[in-house]
């Protein structure tokens, strides 16, 4: 297995731990370039098959780096991204260090949240009001945030923030707060922590 | 239930874990993840954090050199994006 699956880019001290990996792999590693390491594992091929427990065990992997020292800060990959070689990778981690190294003071000590809001099925709402309502009372408290598909007219709000882990615990009462309120008409799915995916919007592509 | 308990959230939804994991975070092109010789890397960031003024200032001018090197080109999807060409050649920015 000589290529390397990557599952995020991080400045802390290199890691290495036994668990199952993307692909078969039972070996999570980091590989180096002045500071900027990348946790990878290794694989036998560069165009890995998405599959649930691979998707499952890259999340895995990077809430465990998330977990680690009191919370570090990784910038996490799309599923998928399988490098040839080190060199090839060392070569990415050189090219495109301003971005990481941004995309990983944005992210520091922050963690990301999703909250979903559906309308019960016989409930009147006035979607605007509650948009409303949720925003005073999150937004101040998030350091960001984005929204997302509103796949279902019973979806009143979907969206992803980020937070600093300081604030996690006023986050969780404000959202218990909005759930107390709007117990008759509304369903509140509020998930995660997940690795920062939403807010690290960094595309690197090639000029042959 | 207890009143001001607060809420967790759920850590174990794989429908939430997709949602993400196939959509979002860094993406890196095939060619740029396979080969080393001659590859001259392109980066595109559409910022979501703007972390102070002097940031703020710093995308303006990168997106001065955008407009100067497409004079032709549509700009409209370029207004939060910074793109940069061999990253060495251009300013330090505030974080290095």
């Amino acid at each position: 297995m000589t290529n390397r699956y990557v599952y995020g880019i991080m400045n802390d001290d290199p890691v290495e731990f036994e668990t199952d990996a993307v692909g078969g792999a039972d070996r999570v590693y980091t590989v180096s370039h002045r500071r900027l390491n990348a946790v990878v594992s290794d694989i036998d091929t560069t165009d890995p098959e998405e599959t649930d427990e691979d998707a499952q065990r890259h999340d895995d992997v990077l809430r465990e780096i998330m977990d680690r020292d009191g919370g570090r800060a990784i910038v996490p990959m799309q599923f998928g991204m399988a490098f040839e070689n080190d060199r090839a990778l060392k070569n990415v981690l050189r090219g495109a260090r301003p971005a990481f190294r941004r995309a990983l003071n944005d992210i520091e000590g922050r963690v990301e949240l999703g909250l979903k809001v559906v309308r019960e099925e016989d409930a009147e709402v006035d979607d605007d009001a509650i948009e409303e309502a949720v925003a005073e009372t999150l937004e101040p408290i998030a350091a960001q945030s984005v929204p997302n598909d509103l796949f279902s007219d019973r979806l009143v709000l979907n969206r992803s923030y980020l937070v600093d882990r300081d604030e996690r615990e006023r986050f969780d009462d404000a959202v218990a707060e909005l759930e107390a309120e709007y117990d008759e008409d509304l369903m509140f799915r509020y998930t995660g922590p997940f690795a920062p995916y939403s807010f690290v919007d960094v595309k690197i592509g090639s000029q042959q | 239930m207890a009143a001001s308990s607060g809420r967790r959230p759920d850590s174990s939804s794989l429908a939430e874990v997709l949602d993400r994991i196939l959509d979002k975070g860094v993406v890196i092109d095939v060619w740029a993840r396979i080969s080393v010789v001659g590859i001259e890397l392109l980066t595109i960031e559409a910022r979501v954090v703007v972390a102070s003024v002097d940031t703020f200032l710093h995308y303006a001018e990168e997106i001065a050199k955008i407009e100067q090197a497409t004079a032709e080109g549509d700009l409209e999807d370029l207004e939060e994006l910074e793109v940069e060409q061999r990253p060495e050649s251009s300013p330090k920015s505030a974080s290095e």
